[in-house]
């Protein structure tokens, strides 16, 4: 883009749940008479029945705030942009439930909300787009961290912060930790560009993304195999252990393989393997810290291509961003590259758990993709395992045996053509399982795309093979551009900017209007007649256009922002890392493509 | 990887062609008699056969023997395919025609057989527009079969199978047929099975092969039949199998194919077939057009006025339209006695259409308060209307604008006005002008309407009280036109414009030459298709003056005749610039009578850097400007670089197809003069009839822009030259409606909202159509609509159509053209 698109400080919701006769809830919200609103000729679409709508309560700037069955919907109608006009707040992301009592203004942009439930302040907040950056990043530091990874973490009380409990792990934890500590990388390079080194902010932000470094970079060597097995995640003795994978005890020399549904199916249960290898002690500090040893470690193993992606694309950003000024840190990224990629070269590229085959999802060689389940596959897992040489090649200074088997990959093994061929594949697979193309798409994958060819665009110096991975990038945007995910679009736009149409308004939309805090919730879209829902040959349904990010339910990257969810969705039980916004927002920074507006 | 031969067993039937649809309809009973007693004889084979007018004529003909054919789909050896009515012709039916196409044709056959047509099939159509892969996925469709063009026709066009992908991101598995539909006899099954055998191996996956006497129908013989048993199974060659295109598109997609893709149309088969018989084609665009107007009003019309919709009237209209639309009818390639069947099968749907468009809007007008005090009992109903005028009380007009957005045009009143006004008294632009007829006052009104979308207008109309006013209109003669947008001169010499300006950015689009040039095209040496032809180039000659004439000069309009002849045959056009118009409109006549002609308005504007953009089913692309005839619907745009500025001239009609674009002229085709039915023959000494002789009446209209076409406003300039848009005479009384309202509009200026109806189930709910106009993405249009009292947002995708349900309890479903019926 010529110029950044200039982000404004904005008036951000946030939620406050309390029981109706609460001291804090103002008493004359309970002496109001409803008066049903009159809203004949609205001009815009409304998000319930006109007849829903049970009453109303003027704010302030001439905004109306409307209550109905369905929740609350803020009409301002002076806003200065068409996406604003028109907010609507449900359960249980915004309210305790839908069914609107009363509403009174709370005098400062905001509402207080009588529900049958209870009573919910609805906060708006004018906030710069950075400060809301340092808001989730502050609750992620605070109630997501676990030892530096911030996938997520169990609330005993759902919607409750302050109800977080000391594990949470997910099964992608080194890969959201790596959305986390790239945006937190980016954030540092963004602040060091502007505000100089040593500034305040920059060495906050330095000390924070070292932190999310060196805690992927640690699932990179916590399984201690020496081989450059990477664990998924892992766990204390002081977290219980659930029942979805494959864990690992480590006790000293050996770790043996814990009792779970997986691990007797496979028939690993009490199963030893090596686990003394050394572990860079800086490294092994974000355990010992917290007054835990070696042997008070369980690790996840089975691990799938996604983390090895993703701990690769981040190995290349640490690299180049913190890497250059800490040699002590970049030589450990070194050693990881190296490993892994020693692990997967002699594993017949894949990586080998301990009966000595492949794990589920961590394979990229021909047997997989000529094999029924491995044939659409193999247009991403070609373009991460090129990646991951590149990426090696980089970080090590060396070629060597890395250029050699990139090369063979490419032109004898074929991955060369494969890496274009994703639209062609998926749509096929697709339509032989009678599904519509937008329900055969694994969202996780999404992330895996958008960073396997980044870092090929990035790296590839020659020129034709840059743009077959270009070529490459473009098979995936027709499932990634309805998204309109800020993060996924601006490495789309750096990697491919001749064909980069960015679209202001969506931008500018994506930030605004995305809320501030990431305790998970769902929506309550089944009461909205605004979005229609559209249904696909399965059976799946989504919205036909996609809601702002606040009235959505609460995900990652690995949901369909536009799946039609009610208020089931989201998972309430937990409060989400902040990556979602945090990786997009000091990406755009860093690149120019969002700039703060005063 | 599975390389079988799929033996397709199937019978093309062409409804008319060579016969009128009487035997076309016993040609069909025969065949499927045929297919049902061969399927009873064999018990492997399976018989394919499409058209949902074809198993309908049996239903209603011969119940028994459909009952047959119902049991035979249930256990899969009778295949229905081709979710649509007819095999249309695949460039000239609207966007919206192929939606009725797939929504009458798939209901049925869920209705009929409990399941709809997975395969697409127009084995016989000649060209294939480039929105069809999205047509078929909205109907309901995953796999495609085509025929034409054949290789020898287009190289470029992968052959066997291949993805199929159209701009707006739809893509369908496609299988050209390499060697016909049909075939019957050993030598024949012999060649194709050795051809397949050879492409199967090529390919590395299975192929079809199409067997069975086609066209006049009759199907796969027992010969046939029992010959390809004999060679199922022959060693060392891939084996034979009886099959469905279903089933080969099924097993085909689950084996691991890179297969090659195409994004673009399928051109060219019969060039001459987009011009040949205007008669035809203008009657399928009123009836598109009017029918949608229609069954909007008459939607409106229910829901406001508490009316019954007229659903089931316009499902029978719009089959007559779908079959119409069979690609030998619409493509005027047909016997002459077929298209007086064509009229027959147009007017009515064209009466359907009118009737309901009257009830609707006057049912409508009938609730707009039109009192006026001082307008007594006795002038309260229409036979004493005239009583009310002669005191002095001024006429109500109301306009109903059927297009989704506002609309200014001029609008005509088979009577003379002194004066007009709007609902807000404000005066309003008019003009007295000649009228049609010879009786009374000779003029009619013209007056410039402002309506909004879905909406409609009042306006009031003084009595010109002066008869004689006609008399007093006098016209000087010059033969320069101008308005805000446009200027326009004519040459006096051979009544060619020799100036026309697009005021909006000074370019020239004549000068160096002449523009709107009539010119005679030699068409001796081509048959009605025009096989393997594909430019007409071979000029006869310049239609010369005969007469030119400034017949209009008023506040809202003027109007300059020319008329000119070649041989034997005339051509007079009224050259009409009005008020505020971007589009130049020309009325033409033309008395034709050259045979084996060819006429085309030609437009040689010049400049560099020319793109040639067409509008085709469902949006607009771009063909290169080499002088090739292409389809095209409502317009075709020649854009170019003149003293350095991007500029355009669209060129529009109300009933043409044809255009072609040598370099930097852009042309019309308006009338094609040749045999009927001549498929190359030896042309025996006859009294032959010839497509386009005798009086032919048309409108084109000249549109010049800015920039390029698509963000230009030429779709809504053409849409608007096609209008349907109703002036309804009224009367006094008191009512609870405005005298203005506005039913639906939408907030996106690339959104065209082509159907508003209630859906075919029954059911009361609401149905609303629109595509994306100027192949820009767009995100969160707004809908907004009185007649569910609320709206809705959605995001489309350049060149897509939407199809949206809103339900009775107002939650709202984007579906596909079944209406999520289905």
């Amino acid at each position: 883009m010529k110029n950044p698109v200039i982000l404004f400080p904005r008036l951000t919701k946030s939620s406050s749940h309390y029981k109706r006769y609460d001291i804090e809830v103002p008493k004359s919200l309970h002496e109001k008479t409803p008066k049903k609103p009159n809203l004949e000729g609205f001009p815009y679409p409304l998000p319930q029945k006109k007849s829903d709508y049970t009453c109303f309560c003027e704010g302030e700037n001439g905004v109306i705030w409307y209550g109905s069955n369905g929740g609350v919907t803020r009409y301002a109608e002076n806003a200065d942009r068409k996406d604003d006009i028109i907010m609507h707040f449900s359960a249980r992301r915004d309210l305790l439930d839908n069914n609107v009592i009363a509403l009174e203004s709370d005098g400062n942009n905001g509402v207080w909300v009588l529900t049958e439930k209870g009573a919910t302040h609805i906060k708006m907040t004018k906030m710069s787009m950075e400060e809301k950056a340092y808001l989730l990043t502050e609750e992620t530091h605070k109630y997501v961290d676990r030892r530096g990874m911030t996938s997520q973490k169990k609330l005993a009380e759902p919607g409750n912060l302050k109800s977080a409990v000391s594990y949470g792990h997910s099964d992608n934890d080194g890969s959201f930790t790596v959305g986390f500590a790239i945006g937190e990388i980016f954030r540092y390079a963004t602040l060091k560009k502007e505000k100089g080194e040593y500034a305040k902010e920059t060495l906050e932000a330095r000390a924070s993304a070292t932190r999310a470094c060196e805690a992927n970079l640690l699932l990179m060597y916590i399984a201690g195999r020496g081989n450059g097995f990477v664990a998924r995640s892992y766990l204390t003795t002081a977290e219980p252990i659930p029942d979805d994978g494959l864990f690992y005890k480590k006790n000293g020399e050996t770790a043996v393989c814990v009792s779970t549904t997986d691990s007797q199916k496979k028939k690993l249960v009490g199963k030893e393997i090596k686990a003394d290898a050394p572990i860079p002690e800086r490294l092994r500090k974000l355990y010992t810290s917290e007054g835990f040893s070696d042997t008070d470690i369980v690790y996840k193993g089975d691990t799938s291509s996604d983390e090895i992606t993703h701990h690769y694309i981040h190995l290349l950003v640490a690299h180049e961003f913190l890497g250059r000024e800490d040699p002590e840190l970049d030589a450990i990224i070194k050693e990881a590259a190296v490993n892994t990629m020693n692990h997967i070269i002699e594993g017949g590229y894949a990586i080998i758990e301990i009966d000595g085959k492949p794990t589920t999802w961590a394979k990229w060689n021909l047997d997989y993709f000529n094999s029924y389940m491995g044939w659409a596959d193999a247009c991403l897992n070609g373009a991460e395992l090129l990646m991951y040489l590149k990426v090696t090649m980089r970080v090590t200074g060396e070629t060597g045996k890395w250029e050699e088997e990139y090369n063979k990959l490419l032109f004898k093994d074929g991955y060369k053509d494969l890496v274009t061929k994703h639209f062609d594949r998926f749509h096929q697979v697709a339509l032989a399982g009678g599904l519509d193309d937008r329900e055969e798409i694994m969202y996780g994958d999404h992330m895996l795309a958008v960073l396997s060819f980044w870092g090929l665009v990035t790296l590839e110096q020659d020129p034709e093979l840059k743009e077959i991975y270009r070529e490459g990038f473009r098979s995936w945007r027709y499932s990634l551009a309805p998204e309109y995910n800020a993060g996924y679009d601006f490495i789309y736009f750096l990697s491919d900017p001749e064909n980069a149409k960015p679209d202001e308004e969506r931008i500018r939309t994506w930030f605004y209007r995305f809320g501030a805090t990431r305790i998970a919730s769902g929506v309550s879209l089944n009461m909205r007649v605004d979005y229609p829902q559209k249904l696909f040959m399965g059976g799946y349904k989504e919205t036909s256009a996609l809601l702002p990010n606040d009235e959505r339910f609460i995900a990652k990257y690995d949901r369909n922002p536009l799946e039609f969810k009610n208020e089931d969705s989201g998972g309430a039980g937990v409060v989400e890392g902040c990556y979602p916004y945090t990786f997009a927002y000091w990406i755009g920074r860093y690149f120019g493509f969002i700039a703060e507006g005063k | 990887m599975d390389k079988n031969i799929r033996l397709i067993g199937n019978a093309h039937l062409d409804p008319i062609w060579l016969w009128r649809w009487q035997e076309g309809c016993g040609e069909v009973l025969q065949t499927f008699r045929s297919a049902l007693d061969r399927l009873q004889e064999y018990d492997d084979f399976v018989f394919t056969c499409s058209s949902a007018a074809y198993y309908k004529w049996v239903e209603d003909i011969d119940p028994q023997m459909f009952e047959e054919i119902k049991k035979m789909v249930k256990k899969g050896r009778w295949v229905p395919v081709n979710g649509w009515w007819v095999q249309p012709d695949c460039n000239m039916p609207s966007g919206e025609s192929f939606a009725r196409q797939a929504l009458y044709s798939q209901l049925y056959y869920y209705e009929k057989f409990g399941k709809i047509c997975k395969t697409g099939y127009n084995v016989d159509s000649f060209g294939h527009s480039a929105f069809l892969p999205q047509f078929l996925k909205k109907s309901g469709m995953t796999g495609y079969v085509m025929h034409r063009p054949g290789t020898h026709e287009n190289k470029e066009i992968p052959e066997n199978l291949f993805w199929w992908d159209s701009a707006d991101g739809s893509r369908i598995m496609t299988y050209r047929i390499p060697d016909g539909y049909g075939s019957n006899g050993k030598e024949a099954l012999d060649r194709k099975m050795a051809d397949m055998e050879e492409r199967a191996n090529e390919t590395g996956h299975g192929m079809m092969l199409f067997y069975g006497v086609g066209n006049h129908g009759g199907g796969p013989t027992k010969g046939d039949i029992e010959y390809l048993k004999l060679n199922l199974k022959r060693e060392g060659f891939n084996d034979l199998e009886f099959s469905s295109p279903d089933d080969f598109f099924e097993e085909l997609m689950t084996q691991p194919l890179d297969l090659p893709s195409w994004n673009d149309e399928m051109q060219h088969h019969a060039s001459g077939c987009y011009s040949a018989t205007s008669l035809v084609k203008e009657l399928n665009r009123k009836a598109e057009n009017l029918l949608s107007a229609a069954e909007k009003w008459d939607t409106v019309s229910s829901i406001v006025v508490d009316s019954k919709a007229e659903t089931c009237e316009f499902k029978k209209a719009w089959q007559e339209v779908c079959f119409n639309q069979f690609h030998d009818i619409l493509c005027g390639c047909s016997i002459r006695e077929a298209y007086e069947d064509v009229k027959e099968s147009e007017g009515y749907a064209l009466t359907v259409a009118s009737k309901a468009y009257n009830n609707a809007v006057l049912r409508i007008a009938r609730k707009i308060d039109t009192w006026i005090d001082g307008v007594d009992e006795a002038v309260l109903e229409n036979t004493t209307n005239q009583m009310a005028l002669e005191k002095g009380f001024p006429r109500p007009v109301v306009v109903f604008n059927p297009h989704s957005y506002n609309i200014e045009i001029p609008v005509r009143v088979h009577h003379a006005s002194k004066g007009v006004k709007d609902s807000d008294g404000n005066d309003v632009v008019f003009q007295n002008v000649r009228a049609s007829r010879s009786n009374d006052s000779h003029l009619d009104t013209l007056f410039m309407a402002s309506v909004k979308p879905l909406g409609y207008a009042t306006y009031w109309l003084e009595k010109a009280v002066d008869e004689k006013a006609e008399k007093e209109i006098t016209v000087e003669q010059n033969f320069f036109m101008e308005n805000e947008h446009i200027m326009v001169s004519f040459d006096t010499t051979t009544g060619y414009i020799k100036n026309l300006v697009n005021k909006e950015n000074g370019v020239e689009f004549a000068g160096d030459n002449f523009v709107a040039i009539p010119t005679v095209i030699n068409d001796l040496e081509t048959d009605t298709w025009a096989h393997n032809v594909f430019k007409f180039h071979d000029i006869k000659g310049l239609m010369q003056l005969v007469s030119i004439k400034r017949i209009e000069e008023g506040p809202l309009r003027s109007v300059i005749r020319t008329v000119h002849s070649f041989n034997e045959s005339y051509l007079t056009q009224d050259f009409i610039l009005a008020k505020g118009q971007k589009t130049l409109r020309v009325d033409c006549k033309a008395l034709w009578q050259e045979k084996f002609s060819m006429l085309k308005m030609a437009f040689p504007v010049g400049g560099s850097e020319e793109i040639s953009t067409y509008e085709v089913p469902g949006g607009f692309i771009k063909r290169p400007c080499n002088g090739e005839e292409e389809p095209a619907l409502n317009w075709a745009d020649l854009t170019v670089t003149k003293n350095g500025k991007r500029t355009g001239i669209s060129i529009m009609s109300d009933s043409k197809y044809s255009y072609d674009c040598p370099d930097t002229e852009l042309r019309l085709t308006v009338l094609r003069n040749v045999i009927f039915a001549d498929h190359y023959s030896d042309r025996p000494e006859a009294n032959f009839d010839f497509t386009d002789e005798g009086m032919n009446r048309f409108s084109y209209g000249i549109y010049l822009h800015n920039g390029e076409a698509e963000s230009s406003e030429v779709v809504k300039e053409a849409h608007i030259f096609n209008n349907n848009v109703a002036v309804v005479p009224e009367s006094y009384h008191k009512g609870p409606l405005d005298p203005t309202d506005s039913f639906m509009y939408t907030d996106c200026d690339n959104v065209l909202i082509t159907a508003v109806k209630r859906s075919e189930d029954g059911s009361g709910d609401l149905i609303i159509r629109l595509y994306e106009t100027k192949g820009e993405e767009r995100t969160r249009g707004m809908l907004m609509s009185k007649l569910f009292d609320n709206g809705f947002w959605f995001d489309i995708s350049k060149h897509e159509v939407k199809t949206f349900r809103v339900r009775k309890d107002l939650t709202v479903l984007e579906t596909n053209f079944l209406e999520g019926i289905v």
